[in-house]
């Protein structure tokens, strides 16, 4: 069950070593770090839930520019409001450990980079996505002529069924050529 | 909601629906793999759709947690055999993880790697990655050294009577390396940084190696000589196999991409985010990064635009200035290596100065070729500028004359010994007669060249180190705490990772070069590269400010082994020179009363059984290297053609792809004008009532 008691019962311990790329190590320091964002009183408490602002709070993400869609992607909430319970934080620390698969990596990135849920990443995702990796202060942004340029390169070098979005196979294709992917998908706590 | 669809045709965007569809596909699961909840032999005599791991299906914890449930109640249901095996493989899964896990605390300098690359990109980390991939050879490269060459001439004790004078006195014996046992303080300093006296007359040099480890008629317990000489062939081979087997995994990327350089800017916006990035300077900095990277390959792209629509006659004087440049370029690579020739030909003739000036003297050609590669790159630089390239391709210009000059200037400077060793290859030369090499000047040739190489290495550590605390500590101190004009315009060090590289190659190939004449180098080199580790990190973290202009990591690990192999290169010419062409000096080291160093190899030849001796005759015979030859040419052959099939392969996948697009396309607009005829006639019948 997905207990976040005091100590992890040595079942569980090896039940999450099997359903996560995480070792045993790994997963000791995860629920070391899970049970510090607790409220004292739920501390003890089964499925017990990490609010998203909390988990915003961790130093790996908290300057990252896709924190929230991170939080967003990994929670098991419906309707989604961020939270996670300590399933859902191992499934994230999984997902971006060091021996996690390409497939897993390109599957989770291409849900990350997915600002409208929708299963594509049309124009809109894509300008929101250039939005988050170039912009960091008001000088360092792209002119509009500059965005629409780059837009339409990504669409005419990753859209293989033009169909004016990259899905899911198509940004995977782009990935596996990309031999930095894997090393750069990567959070340790 | 169907009145809505209905407008949604008649505005007639496709597009929106076809989104529209996937958004409704996509709440069913069909974005989740699926799961065939069939039993396992169901599963199996079927085809295998099933996960093998549930951990590499991305779900949510919960769903993993019940199949693996369902899992577990099935298990029972298989019969011995299938669990068995089964289990067999979970517990060896098990165990190779163990492995890994506890493999990984043994790699050297892994959190500070991690650290590095963390706060200042893949590019920087790639340096140290490779540095701590040279330590770890050289250290390896060592071990094999002491454990076939420097244990048993220890063991075996046969330096001691190194230097005992022989029955025949010729001019060619005499050689005494340590005159005066009993020296000043200052001189013993003096030898140390030199690499003479106490330190010449140890198991430092070749010099100091014997060959009387038994009888003469070649029965020994065990063959000094031919172990040296072998040795140093598998020390070369060995080093050549590792960064082969380094550049292998490099290059497999690179051939299964096909070579394609399409994808560029969809690559730098899926992949270019590194997620280890931490704290807000490091984001801050990774963004103006990838805006700087867009925005030069967009300034491209604009520029290639503008190029193609050039007038010839601008084309013409572009073209001729970029040929007036390159000879300035050459003519002062080439002012830098006749620098070191001269320098080297002076310090080899003036070499017996006492104190200070006799040490200035031997460092003389190290410093002019610091000196060379320190202004040459940076006069360089200011050419490039000229030049007018794209970006890219500055930047290899700018490290192939970087590379050139470093490894032709090691070059120049061996050559220059090598011709003054043997009096530029005149064996009749009065000076060259009696012993075919220079006995008056070079007692004991290989010591000297052992010598050089040491020197050379040294000086390259010091000087590293006194830029360290010279140059960079107090640049860093004004910039800080002195806010003017200047400093700001200077701003705090970057670190340039491709000299920084070149340097590593640089020192690598005179440890290469100089390995046959003096076996304690790998080690030395390891100590050298260790406290180089530790400066570099030290003024990374202190005075450096991460680059803009980043060099990409993977395709520079290749680069980088490549450079490393020029090198290697040199020193395997150096090696094979020396080993077959000059002749041993006479009054030391183990090969002393051999024509060449390699003749031994023949000698002990044939001291080995008939049988052995007809199998390596047979092997070099034509009756076995040409049908050899032929099923080389054979396998290569397969293997291109097999290369060639992979990458039609991939063309007519992806020409299969957009077929299938644009048949998906077709497919949906036929449904919306089904749909339409469908509806058409229910909302007359609406609109009536």
């Amino acid at each position: 069950m997905g207990t976040t008691a005091s100590q992890l019962g040595k079942a569980d311990l090896s039940e999450y070593q099997e359903l996560t790329f995480l070792t045993k190590q790994e997963i000791l320091l995860a629920h070391k770090r899970f049970t510090e964002l607790l409220p004292k009183e739920e501390k003890n408490s089964t499925n017990a839930r990490v609010p998203m602002t909390k988990i915003l709070t961790l130093p790996e993400l908290k300057s990252n520019p896709f924190k929230e869609r991170i939080c967003l992607v990994f929670s098991t909430t419906n309707p989604n409001d961020g939270s996670f319970s300590f399933d859902d934080f191992l499934d994230f620390l999984s997902a971006f450990s060091d021996s996690a698969t390409l497939e897993i990596k390109s599957h989770y990135a291409f849900r990350i980079f997915d600002f409208d849920n929708d299963g594509t990443l049309s124009c809109g995702d894509l300008e929101k996505l250039v939005d988050c990796l170039t912009y960091e202060s008001e000088d360092s942004r792209l002119t509009t002529e500059e965005m629409r340029q780059l837009i339409t390169n990504i669409l005419e070098e990753s859209d293989i069924d033009k169909d004016g979005t990259v899905n899911l196979s198509e940004f995977q294709h782009v990935i596996s050529r990309s031999p930095d992917f894997v090393s750069s998908f990567k959070i340790v706590l | 909601m169907m009145t809505s669809k209905v407008q949604r045709l008649d505005s007639g965007n496709e597009q929106e629906l076809l989104r529209l569809r996937r958004a409704s596909s996509r709440t069913s699961g069909q974005n989740y793999p699926q799961y065939n909840w069939n039993s396992p032999e169901e599963r199996d005599a079927g085809n295998a759709e099933a996960p093998r791991e549930l951990r590499t299906v991305a779900w949510p914890m919960a769903l993993k947690r019940s199949v693996r449930q369902v899992q577990q109640m099935q298990v029972p249901a298989s019969s011995n055999a299938a669990s068995w095996k089964h289990n067999k493989t979970k517990s060896l899964r098990k165990l190779k993880n163990n492995f890994w896990e506890f493999l990984y605390y043994f790699t050297l300098w892994g959190r500070s790697l991690q650290k590095i690359g963390g706060n200042f990109g893949g590019g920087v980390q790639s340096y140290f990655l490779f540095l701590r991939f040279l330590v770890v050879l050289n250290f390896v490269s060592f071990l094999l050294i002491a454990g076939f060459v420097i244990i048993p001439s220890f063991v075996l004790g046969s330096a001691e009577s190194g230097f005992v004078n022989r029955t025949e006195e010729g001019p060619c014996m005499t050689y005494d390396p340590n005159p005066n046992t009993l020296v000043a303080f200052y001189e013993y300093f003096l030898h140390l940084l030199s690499g003479t006296g106490f330190m010449e007359d140890s198991f430092m040099f070749y010099g100091y190696y014997n060959n009387n480890t038994g009888t003469e008629d070649g029965s020994r317990a065990y063959n000094i000589p031919l172990a040296y000489i072998f040795t140093a062939i598998f020390y070369f081979a060995f080093c050549l196999c590792c960064i082969i087997a380094r550049m292998g995994t490099a290059a497999r990327v690179a051939v299964a991409t096909g070579g394609s350089t399409v994808g560029n800017y969809s690559m730098i916006v899926f992949t270019g985010w590194d997620f280890g990035c931490l704290g807000n300077q490091a984001t801050k900095l990774k963004q103006k990064n990838i805006y700087y990277r867009l925005q030069v390959d967009l300034e491209e792209e604009r520029i290639k635009k503008q190029a193609a629509s050039l007038t010839p006659w601008r084309k013409v004087a572009l073209y001729s200035l970029r040929i007036l440049m390159f000879v300035v370029a050459l003519g002062l690579i080439g002012a830098a290596f006749f620098g070191i020739f001269k320098a080297t030909d002076f310090s080899q003739k003036h070499m017996e100065q006492p104190g200070f000036l006799g040490l200035l003297i031997e460092f003389l050609p190290s410093i002019v070729i610091t000196t060379g590669n320190f202004l040459v790159p940076l006069l360089c630089d200011q050419i490039a500028l000229i030049e007018k390239y794209s970006p890219s391709i500055t930047v290899v210009m700018a490290l192939l004359r970087a590379v050139v000059l470093r490894l032709v200037s090691l070059g120049i400077l061996l050559f220059t010994l090598c011709s003054q060793i043997t009096c530029s290859g005149n064996a009749e030369a009065s000076a060259c007669q009696q012993c075919r090499y220079d006995h008056e000047k070079y007692p004991c040739w290989e010591t000297r060249v052992g010598q050089e190489m040491y020197k050379l290495m040294l000086f390259d550590l010091l000087v590293n180190i006194a830029l360290l605390v010279l140059v960079e500590f107090p640049r860093r101190i004004v910039v800080d705490n002195w806010s003017c004009k200047l400093s700001q315009l200077v701003g705090r060090q970057e670190f340039v990772v491709p000299s920084n590289v070149l340097g590593l190659v640089y020192g690598q190939t005179v440890v290469w070069a100089g390995a046959l004449f003096c076996p304690l180098l790998p080690l030395m080199n390891t100590i050298k590269f260790v406290i180089l580790f530790y400066c570099k990190k030290i003024t990374l973290f202190h005075n450096c400010r991460p680059a803009l202009k980043t060099f990409r990591s993977t395709t520079s690990t290749f680069f980088f082994l490549v450079v490393l192999l020029f090198g290697w290169t040199l020193a395997l010419v150096v090696m094979i020179y020396s080993l077959a062409v000059i002749n041993p000096s006479m009054a030391c080291g183990p090969f002393r009363f051999f024509p060449s160093m390699w003749k031994i190899v023949p000698n002990s030849f044939y001291c080995l059984s008939k049988v052995t001796q007809d199998f390596l005759f047979f092997i070099g015979s034509q009756a076995f290297s040409i049908p050899l030859f032929a099923l080389s040419c054979v396998i290569m052959c397969y293997f291109v053609a097999l290369a060639s099939i992979y990458g039609k392969s991939v063309e007519m996948l992806k020409a299969q792809l957009k077929l299938e697009g644009q048949d998906k396309q077709f497919l949906v607009k036929q449904i919306e004008r089904l749909k339409l005829q469908h509806l058409m006639p229910a909302l007359r019948a609406e609109v009536q009532d």
